[in-house]
């Protein structure tokens, strides 16, 4: 079951959650400027 | 079936499942575990007379549980081998026999209570993946009342009910009170174009399915009114849309709205359907004494298990991915593989046949050649450094790596399964994969080059053959704008990309490095792209700890077919570009100074220009 975990973007730097497994690779995209540089934030699970 | 049944060249094994696939085109190893059947198909005449005694009952499978069967049994008419197969888990009991009714009745005595599994080892040059599909299930569509009334059923129990050696044997009833109804309604795209409660995309074959079963009611019984509820028809292929419009002719009545409930009169079973007719603009109600839901296809439900033995990819629809859409349409990405029929997508039966024919003409190209071509770009492992810690085995996508972790004897490739992504050679921790044609000392050579003058004003990017490279190509000829700063190095996948390359870059004094590559979904080597995210994500980790910003390291997947999207993350990148200052390289500089000195490891020996073919021929 995949729980959510904070992210952040290396472009645009805004900070939002996503749907996270560990373990698992996903192609995940920015919410604000759509870039793929997307960054967990660890420790930071909701 | 039949035809394939006697075919001298034909080795058909009904009843069985494959469970272990091993080596490459050319030299696959199949074991195929040909299940116990219990009865004796060389001797077994089909006669029937074990089913006549049988006391089981059970539902029949074939007919979507509208018949039943006994627990000895054919599968379907006309089913080959033409034999039966009993159902031990449905039997009375073999241990100790508790009824062997059935046993007692057959003059050949062909059934065999003992009989297990078999495991059987074949080796083969090329496989052909036809797997075929689900149906949809529409329980989870409660508007409809599939699981409420009787008198609503699936285009599939459709199907056997009109059919001549179906349950009613052809003859149109109503399943409540075994009547002919006189008002059929179809429900089109139940569980496709819907992307909160089904599947988003089309499943391609059920309008010209239900025109077909329109035509075939109003054949047999033309005093039966039909009316089907749709929100397109797609009439595409050829001679569709006269069949369409026979339909209409015929006097079936089309209504443009799917209906949002279905009620049942307690008693006539009769169905009351509300819709919005939207060519109409008009809320409706229409009555019916049987509504047919129009299901679509879903992938089988064991597809995952097939992938993992085939070592295959999946799109996103949960269908298996060809290796290219218009250049290689039945070719898997596992050279030697092929697809036919619904395992690529859904598709009628037309398609099937032509598909099915393409994979067969391409898997006897190659057959009859005896030998295949294989990618030049190749891994070849330096014996001297492999430390046979494994990690290459676990990389290759195509499992194309062997190596024994604990004798410790160096990892060899197998060339002709090896495609050339170059992961392992990027996640190998001793140097000991080298690249052909993309080998380290020639990507490095290409970044101390583009970083040799003025490195602070130049982005320095890596694309990857098939995704980024192609959409930087749409850029340019589509005459999108982007900042001229950048320099592109071109790798056969992003999973090339290695550590040491953007450590390098750093190192040179580039402001900002960015890796590109496949989405997911397209990534060219199955799941390459996913160790390329991995060590991007370590890497920002790395940088931090080193103190350098991770953000001037930026990812991105672009396709071939998005040349706007490389524009845009070209100029955004150079927007970022502009932010890092001089103090910044001159510090990551100083940080990664020992990225440049020369390797403690040995430098990974170079082919001569006479080994670097074009293209390489492995014996098949």
């Amino acid at each position: 079951m995949a729980e959510e975990a904070k992210f952040k973007c290396l472009r645009c730097m805004s900070e939002f959650c996503l749907p996270y497994t560990p373990g698992v690779t996903e192609e995940r995209t920015c919410p604000n400027c759509s870039s793929n540089s997307v960054r967990r934030i660890k420790g930071d699970k909701k | 079936m039949a035809d394939v049944g006697r075919h001298p060249n034909v080795e058909l094994h009904a009843y069985s499942e494959v469970d272990a696939v091993t080596g490459y085109v050319g030299n696959f190893s199949v074991t195929v575990r040909k299940k116990a059947r219990y009865v004796d198909v060389k001797e077994c005449t089909a006669c029937g007379d074990c089913e006549d005694v049988c006391p089981i009952t059970a539902p029949n499978e074939f007919e979507i549980g509208l018949s039943t069967r006994k627990a000895i049994y054919q599968p379907f008419p006309q089913a080959v081998p033409s034999a039966y197969v009993l159902n031990i888990e449905e039997c009375l009991g073999n241990n100790p026999i508790a009824c062997g009714k059935c046993l007692e009745v057959c003059d050949k005595k062909c059934i065999d209570y003992d009989d297990k599994d078999e495991l059987i080892n074949i080796e083969v040059g090329t496989i052909l993946v036809c797997i075929g599909m689900d149906v949809y299930d529409p329980t989870a569509l409660d508007e409809f009342g599939y699981t409420q009334y009787e008198n609503v059923i699936t285009s599939m129990e459709f199907e056997r009910l009109i059919n001549s050696g179906g349950p009613t044997k052809g003859h149109l009833i109503r399943l409540t009170d075994r009547e002919q109804p006189k008002t059929v309604a179809f429900i089109q795209c139940v569980g496709s174009r819907d992307e909160n409660r089904g599947n988003p995309y089309c499943s391609n074959f059920c309008c010209m399915n239900t025109v077909k079963d329109c035509l075939l009611i109003k054949d047999h019984y033309p005093d039966v009114d039909i009316k089907v509820f749709y929100m397109d028809i797609r009439a595409f292929g050829k001679g569709f849309e006269d069949l369409f419009q026979r339909s209409k002719d015929a006097g079936t009545i089309y209504v443009r709205g799917i209906p949002g409930e279905i009620e049942e009169d307690p008693v006539t079973k009769s169905l009351k359907l509300y819709v919005e007719n939207t060519t109409e603009g008009t809320v409706e109600c229409h009555k019916a004494d049987m509504v047919v839901l129009s299901i679509g296809a879903i992938p089988r439900r064991d597809s995952s298990s097939i992938q993992q033995l085939l070592t295959l990819q999946r799109s996103q629809d949960g269908f298996f991915l060809e290796a290219h859409p218009k250049l290689k349409p039945v070719d898997a990405a596992t050279q030697g593989v092929f697809f036919a029929g619904c395992a690529e997508s859904p598709k009628d039966i037309k398609d099937s046949v032509t598909q099915a024919g393409a994979a067969a003409a391409r898997a006897n190209r190659l057959m009859m050649q005896g030998k295949v071509k294989v990618e030049a770009i190749t891994s070849t492992i330096i014996p001297d450094l492999c430390k046979a810690c494994g990690i290459c085995v676990k990389v290759c996508p195509y499992h194309a790596i062997s190596c024994d972790t604990k004798a410790k004897t160096p990892a060899t490739v197998v060339e002709a399964a090896c495609a050339g992504c170059g992961a392992c050679s990027a996640e190998c921790p001793f140097g000991a994969i080298s690249m052909k044609h993309f080998t380290d000392p020639q990507i490095e050579a290409q970044i101390d080059a583009m970083l040799e003058v003025d490195a602070k004003d130049k982005v320095l990017a890596f694309a990857c053959n098939w995704c980024s490279y192609s959409g930087g190509d749409l850029a340019g000829t589509n005459r999108f704008q982007y900042p001229p700063n950048t320099r592109l190095i071109r790798t056969m996948c992003s999973g090339r990309v290695d550590k040491k390359f953007v450590l390098r870059a750093f190192a040179r004094g580039a402001p900002i490095v960015l890796v590109s590559g496949c989405h997911f979904a397209d990534c060219h080597y199955i799941n390459a792209v996913h160790w390329t995210q991995r060590r991007i994500e370590k890497l920002w980790d790395e940088l931090e700890k080193k103190g350098i910003r991770p953000e001037r390291l930026q990812l991105e997947w672009i396709s071939a077919a998005e040349g706007q999207k490389f524009a845009t993350v070209m100029r955004a990148v150079e927007e970022l570009r502009q932010q890092v200052t001089q103090e910044e390289i001159e510090h990551t500089k100083k940080v990664l100074a020992d990225v440049l000195e020369p390797s403690k490891l040995r430098a990974p020996k170079q082919p001569a220009a006479s080994e670097e073919a074009p293209a390489q021929e492995a014996a098949a």
